[in-house]
């Protein structure tokens, strides 16, 4: 039997994605990838969270919206920075009204998980480095 | 170089002319901003030909369409945002893209600069359009959302559990990509383009390609004809999988919902192997576009098969599922019209503009366009579910097409290309629009119109006079990208 040591909840942010990040996101709630037998699930409120989890470049009109939700995620929490526009290495980091990645917008994320999209094995893969603490910002894509 | 003749049009005849073009069944491609007071408008008549408006004045404004075709009101308020031109007559002027945070005098689209701006302090929100009186609640919803959803904004007016009236504040992704495509050469464009919009990324591949080639005069060889009418199918099968599993998710008919996610993936992990991406990112460009094996292609098209009639079936007879669709969320087919609505939502009720029939791209392909009726929620279901299986059936004809085709000669386009010019395409939302001008080869003005653009106002007015908890059913029938329309 699978026994799950720490459940992690993510609530899910769009700051300025093309909408591929959302779908390969939900893609993990669907059965080839089960999220929630990984104790993984994604709520409805940043009070429920524990990582919060940006997509997009963060234009600029979601910048507050970004700020006030990371600031209703109780602690002990985790930022994650999904794809390459919220890893700061997107085609839109130029962008007038975008602000060039989560590091350059907000802070640091704890986990970057490259790709345009990423695809979702490897998200999972990566997301589950919250659960067991190994967690280091890898190198964004070339 | 061909580009499209642009006929200069007399500020007193603007509005006589559009009218008369409406009125003669024209389907609005798009309204194009210019730099320097200039205007064009492109509509694509019944027979398929593009006719091409330009209208140029001095000082501060230009003549609103908007009160006789209010399928303009939010392009004459971006192009008023964007560029700060003045629709004179327009009855809404309020900001639609422009926050408060907006530096007064930034009109990003009508100015060489490259520099950001510095934003001020404020919160963004712009003001509400609500209902006032004894009774009535104001509910506001977002940006930010409880599912995996993009970013908008949506202010309710409620009385009880009934929607009076939807304001829509969207554009919380406007990134600024019609700028950021300006000045850069043919080669820079794809990837960008690709990136508009993640469920419509084929279609505006497509549009940039066709463009380029049009200007160049170029006529692309039929194998890649039929190599891009597999990938415009393929997303199309994409796109409308994904909605029709949102939709019954939207009801808690958590069986459907999951078989269909299900078979969403299998197509996508096809995509994956047959053309190296999950969503069909960077698969088509000038004088290009991907290839996958013929074979082990319609091998995926008869595995998917199996899997779809047993759903459909489910779907189908499930008697509960439709007693929640039926009757909400409607659009009357008049509005449709006056709207200028594309794609699913106006097909649903009734209209049978598929831009495929006009499509040079689809001229050896017989395409009916499916019409659905009732304007309802359970209408944009049905009309998806047929849209399927009819890309299905081309896809199996292009692909029998491209098991003997070779490979046509190598195409790259001139380097000092030059011109103006407009493409469409059917995307998997419906009609998306480009409008391209390049000088030397770069980039002097792009514009991009998506069919979700056309369609969010029809959201607000399918609300009104709902339920409030129907309004993640409502707008799920719909699946607008936000991105494509906020850009
Ligand atoms: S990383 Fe790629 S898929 Fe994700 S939002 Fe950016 S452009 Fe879209």
């Amino acid at each position: 039997m699978h026994r799950q040591a720490k459940s992690l909840q993510l609530r899910h942010l769009d700051a300025g994605s093309c909408n591929g990040c959302e779908q390969e996101l939900t893609a993990l709630t669907s059965r080839y990838y089960d999220m929630q037998q990984f104790g993984l699930d994604l709520v409805a409120s940043p009070r429920h969270a524990d990582a919060l989890v940006v997509t997009g470049p963060v234009t600029d009109t979601m910048k507050e919206p970004l700020r006030k939700t990371w600031n209703a995620v109780p602690r002990p929490k985790r930022l994650v920075a999904f794809g390459d526009c919220a890893a700061g290495c997107g085609v839109f980091q130029e962008a007038y009204a975008s602000h060039g990645g989560v590091a350059a917008a907000f802070e640091a994320p704890d986990l970057v998980i490259p790709g345009c999209p990423p695809q979702p094995a490897d998200v999972l893969k990566q997301i589950r480095r919250l659960q067991t603490g190994d967690e280091k910002p890898s190198a964004p894509n070339p | 170089m061909k580009s499209i003749a642009v006929e200069t049009i007399e500020s007193d005849q603007w509005l006589t002319r559009n009218e008369l073009l409406k009125q003669a069944g024209a389907q609005l491609l798009a309204l194009t901003a210019f730099r320097g007071n200039r205007l064009e408008i492109h509509w694509l008549l019944p027979d398929g030909n593009v006719t091409a408006g330009a209208l140029n004045w001095n000082g501060s404004g230009f003549p609103s369409l908007s009160p006789y075709l209010p399928e303009v009101a939010w392009d004459e308020r971006e192009i008023h945002d964007l560029f700060g031109y003045v629709p004179k007559g327009h009855p809404d002027l309020r900001p639609l893209i422009r926050t408060p945070r907006w530096p007064a005098g930034f009109y990003p689209l009508n100015d060489d600069s490259r520099l950001r701006p510095i934003w001020v302090d404020m919160e963004p929100d712009n003001p509400a359009k609500t209902v006032e009186g004894d009774g009535v609640t104001i509910m506001k919803v977002g940006p930010t959302h409880a599912g995996v959803i993009e970013s908008g904004h949506f202010v309710f007016s409620i009385m009880g559990e009934n929607i009076l009236h939807l304001d829509l504040h969207l554009f919380q992704n406007h990134r600024g990509v019609e700028k950021s495509l300006e000045g850069l050469s043919t080669e820079e464009v794809p990837p960008l383009v690709t990136r508009i919009c993640g469920a419509d990324t084929v279609s505006h591949q497509t549009n940039w390609a066709m463009a380029v080639e049009q200007l160049a005069g170029h006529q692309a060889p039929e194998t890649r004809c039929w190599e891009r009418i597999v990938l415009l199918e393929s997303e199309r099968v994409l796109s409308h999988l994904n909605d029709l599993a949102q939709i019954p998710a939207g009801v808690g008919f958590q069986v459907a919902h999951q078989r269909a996610l299900a078979m969403k993936e299998q197509w996508q992990r096809g995509l994956l192997t047959l053309f190296g991406h999950r969503l069909l990112f960077d698969t088509v460009r000038p004088g290009w576009s991907a290839k996958g094996d013929s074979d082990s292609f319609l091998a995926l098209v008869r595995a998917m098969m199996r899997d779809w009639h047993p759903w459909r079936s489910m779907v189908e007879g499930h008697h509960g599922f439709h007693d929640r669709m039926n009757g909400v969320g409607l659009v009357r087919r008049d509005d449709a019209e006056r709207f200028g609505a594309v794609g699913v939502a106006a097909r649903a009720t009734g209209l049978a503009f598929d831009a495929r029939t006009l499509m040079p791209l689809y001229q050896n392909v017989s395409v009916k366009p499916v019409t659905g009726g009732a304007g309802d929620v359970a209408a944009r279901f049905k009309v998806r579910l047929q849209e399927v299986e009819d890309s299905w059936r081309i896809l199996q004809a292009a692909l029998d097409h491209l098991r003997e085709a070779s490979d046509g000669p190598p195409w790259t386009p001139p380097q000092d290309l030059a011109g103006e010019t407009v493409s469409y395409s059917e995307s998997p939302h419906g009609l998306n629009v480009h409008v391209v001008a390049l000088e030397e080869g770069r980039i002097r003005r792009y514009h991009v119109r998506p069919a979700t653009f056309r369609n969010w106002p029809l959201v607000a007015l399918a609300t009104a006079g709902n339920a409030v908890g129907d309004f993640p059913l409502i707008n799920k029938s719909f699946e607008l990208c936000y991105s494509c329309s906020d850009r």
